[in-house]
């Protein structure tokens, strides 16, 4: 009886953190999809991000998404039209709420994808499962699997998704937007040295971003550096070792729209924390969480940050042709307490358009 | 049984003691930053003379102000569960009995859990905030004690069987609901949950929550251990003790709600550390005999030993990173279990 209980525990417990923590860890085996019963006019082979070849349709009119970033990235392509359905965290921009949701993206009900007649379903590996992608292998729906690991690769990525889905031109500019705004702030960020920062993913316990995460990339283009060297892609950390590294910065990303961070004053009297620097500061930084997302919107947020980090470098010498308008006149944010700045919201609201 | 001497009790006690101190320099000296045994020993003389300011390194902070209250916690939640765990085993006469069996951990992850979702829902005071996982997580412990108290009643009367079977059809369900729950929330939120269900001791205890954990421990032991000789009377069968002049449903009253507290409290601000309930006692039995006058604060001494143990190992092994102490405890207490059970067999 003992036992079982015990099982029952783990079980939940591993298969939750195998799921959630340790999902990109799957890894996706290549395969083609049989072909459909009726063939339309024309096919063509395609090989996505993780080297699956895949036999898609030659024009694409109907998409399922089942990450929130891909949903995005569809929006900020202009192709929401071609969107037939979504998953229940597909929440931005916030007409995708309106699309037929089809579950979960961990556990999509694959009916209601199959119902939906999909061309393609789009998936991401650090979120999906590869049992999703076999299954809809089996009933001959292909999908096409992203894997962006860093900012560039997530430029690159959106490029080629909208190659893919035929709509090469506005990728290209969307790409070009995106790569212009990361040079524009390498340019002002490149003489500074880098802030040492620990990106909180999760406060108790303390669990923050491995080396090889796009966040841990996103810090780097907005002129921080974070303290934990670690591979695990969501390792906890032990509080001595913060402690001992002294970050300049605690950087937190909004829980969700607009929630307050009150977690940050929480600290302030919490044994342990009170010996961190920046605690004891109240060096703080609060960023939109579009910083876990990997699509276009994540540069604002990128953006936003650097702003928070390094407020002189934007108060120097002012580019304005490089910059989105409105962004370079408000006056730059104080570093402590610093809510999401308003431009960064009209930026984001620009990248989805 | 050999007849209990003051002297006896306290050798033993003192014994044990001088272990936990050993183990507890150990786990202090141990960790992502290190320690010299020197700089160590002046930190704690002058935290001792009250003279903060003369630590005048970080790691002297370190060591003081996040290693040794983790120690602490460690040393309360084992005692309490591991005191749990023998009040349950000898009340319900079931070597198999422990905080985990009766639901209660489940309970408390589920409130816990529940308290995560609700609480950027609300507008709560800073203060409120903090203590709000640890409060969820208490009120889901107690519901479910007292749900499966109630399921466990036969005609008015606790059974010890029934109880058990009741504890277990609660955590399963419990468990079935926690799936629901973490399936169907969104990725981001469910990081710090899961580790509701693996066992924690990072937490920053708020110093409100500790004197409740402290106060909560001294006076719920002290219940169940004015109960020790009853509980020896008990384990010769219930009619029997009735005979013997044993209160029985009193006992057991005060027995199971104070070891319902002690789970309640150590899970709340740890999460499930599994098999310490079930095992320190027996591993205890074996080693001071079942006479609970010796059994209760010899378990004690126990559950703290394992539990600092295994939250080195949880801090130190992967270190700077961090592994949920409940996979060490399972990871050594499942293996242990399988060897006392073969050796009884045998």
């Amino acid at each position: 009886m003992r036992r079982l209980t015990h099982l029952t525990l783990r079980r939940v417990a591993a298969a939750a953190a195998s799921v959630f923590l340790f999902c990109d860890a799957a890894i996706y085996g290549s395969q083609t999809t049989p072909s459909p019963l009726q063939t339309p006019p024309a096919y063509r082979q395609v090989t996505d991000e993780i080297g699956r070849t895949i036999r898609i349709p030659q024009s694409i009119h109907r998409i399922v998404s089942l990450a929130p970033n891909l949903t995005e990235t569809i929006y900020a392509l202009g192709l929401q039209d071609r969107l037939v359905g979504d998953t229940d965290y597909c929440d931005f921009p916030p007409e995708a709420q309106q699309k037929t949701k089809v579950g979960g993206a961990i556990n999509p009900s694959l009916e209601a994808i199959a119902a939906l007649r999909p061309d393609l379903v789009l998936v991401t590996k650090n979120l999906n499962r590869l049992e999703t992608v076999q299954a809809l292998a089996e009933i001959g729906i292909p999908s096409y699997a992203t894997d962006p690991q860093t900012v560039d690769a997530i430029i690159a990525s959106v490029a080629r998704l909208a190659n893919l889905l035929g709509a090469p031109e506005t990728g290209t500019v969307l790409a070009a937007d995106l790569e212009r705004q990361l040079s524009a702030l390498h340019d002002r960020l490149s003489s500074r040295p880098p802030r040492r920062v620990l990106f909180i993913v999760w406060t108790e316990p303390l669990i923050s971003i491995g080396k090889d995460t796009f966040i841990a990339d996103a810090l780097r283009h907005a002129g921080a550096v974070s303290v934990i060297d670690s591979s695990q892609n969501w390792p906890q950390i032990n509080l001595e070792e913060v402690v001992h590294l002294q970050p300049e910065f605690l950087i937190f990303a909004e829980p969700h729209a607009g929630a307050a961070p009150h977690a940050a004053d929480a600290f302030a009297g919490l044994p342990g924390w009170r010996l961190l620097n920046a605690v004891r500061n109240h060096r703080y930084v609060t960023i939109s969480d579009s910083i876990n997302r990997p699509a276009p919107r994540l540069m604002s947020a990128v953006e936003d940050l650097a702003r928070q980090l390094h407020p002189e470098a934007f108060t120097e010498k002012l580019q304005n042709d490089k910059d989105n308008a409105p962004a370079t006149s408000t006056p730059p944010h104080a570093s402590s307490f610093a809510p999401t700045g308003n431009d960064a919201i009209s930026e984001e609201q620009a990248c989805a358009r | 049984m050999r007849p209990l001497t003051l002297q006896r009790l306290f050798l033993q006690c003192s014994l044990l003691a001088v272990v936990l101190f050993v183990v507890v320099v150990i786990a202090l000296k141990l960790g992502a930053v290190p320690v010299s045994l020197y700089g160590l020993g002046r930190d704690l003389i002058s935290v001792l003379l009250h003279q903060t300011k003369a630590l005048t390194s970080d790691y002297g902070m370190i060591v003081i102000e996040i290693r040794l209250p983790r120690i602490l916690l460690a040393i309360v939640v084992g005692a309490s569960l591991s005191v749990a765990g023998t009040s349950y085993q000898a009340l319900l006469r079931n070597p198999l009995a422990d905080p985990y069996v009766l639901g209660v951990s489940m309970g408390a992850a589920l409130g816990a859990i529940l308290a995560l979702i609700a609480e950027p829902h609300l507008a709560l005071p800073v203060w409120l905030a903090t203590l709000f996982t640890p409060l969820g997580a208490f009120l889901g412990a107690a519901a479910t004690v007292a749900a499966v108290y109630f399921l466990g009643r036969r005609e008015g009367q606790i059974d010890s069987g029934t109880l058990l079977l009741a504890g277990i059809i609660s955590s399963s369900f419990l468990s079935a609901i926690i799936m629901f729950l973490l399936t169907t929330l969104t990725g981001h939120d469910f990081r710090g949950m899961v580790f509701w269900l693996m066992g924690d001791l990072s937490t920053s205890l708020q110093s409100s929550l500790r004197w409740v954990l402290g106060v909560g421990f001294l006076v719920a032991t002290g219940a169940i251990y004015t109960t020790a000789s009853d509980l020896n009377l008990l384990l010769a069968g219930e009619k029997e003790a009735m005979h013997l002049g044993v209160d029985v449903r009193r006992v057991r009253l005060v027995v199971y709600i104070a070891a319902s507290i002690l789970t309640g409290l150590a899970v709340s601000v740890s999460g499930a550390i599994g098999y310490v309930g079930l095992l320190v006692p027996h591993v205890m039995r074996l080693l001071f005999g079942s006479d609970h006058r010796i059994l209760l604060p010899t378990a004690a001494f126990g559950g703290a030993i394992a539990v600092v143990i295994a939250d080195t190992l949880a801090r130190t092994v992967v270190a700077p990173s961090e592994l949920p102490v409940g996979a060490m405890t399972a990871l050594v207490g499942a293996p242990l279990f399988i060897y006392l059970l073969r050796r009884r067999i045998a």
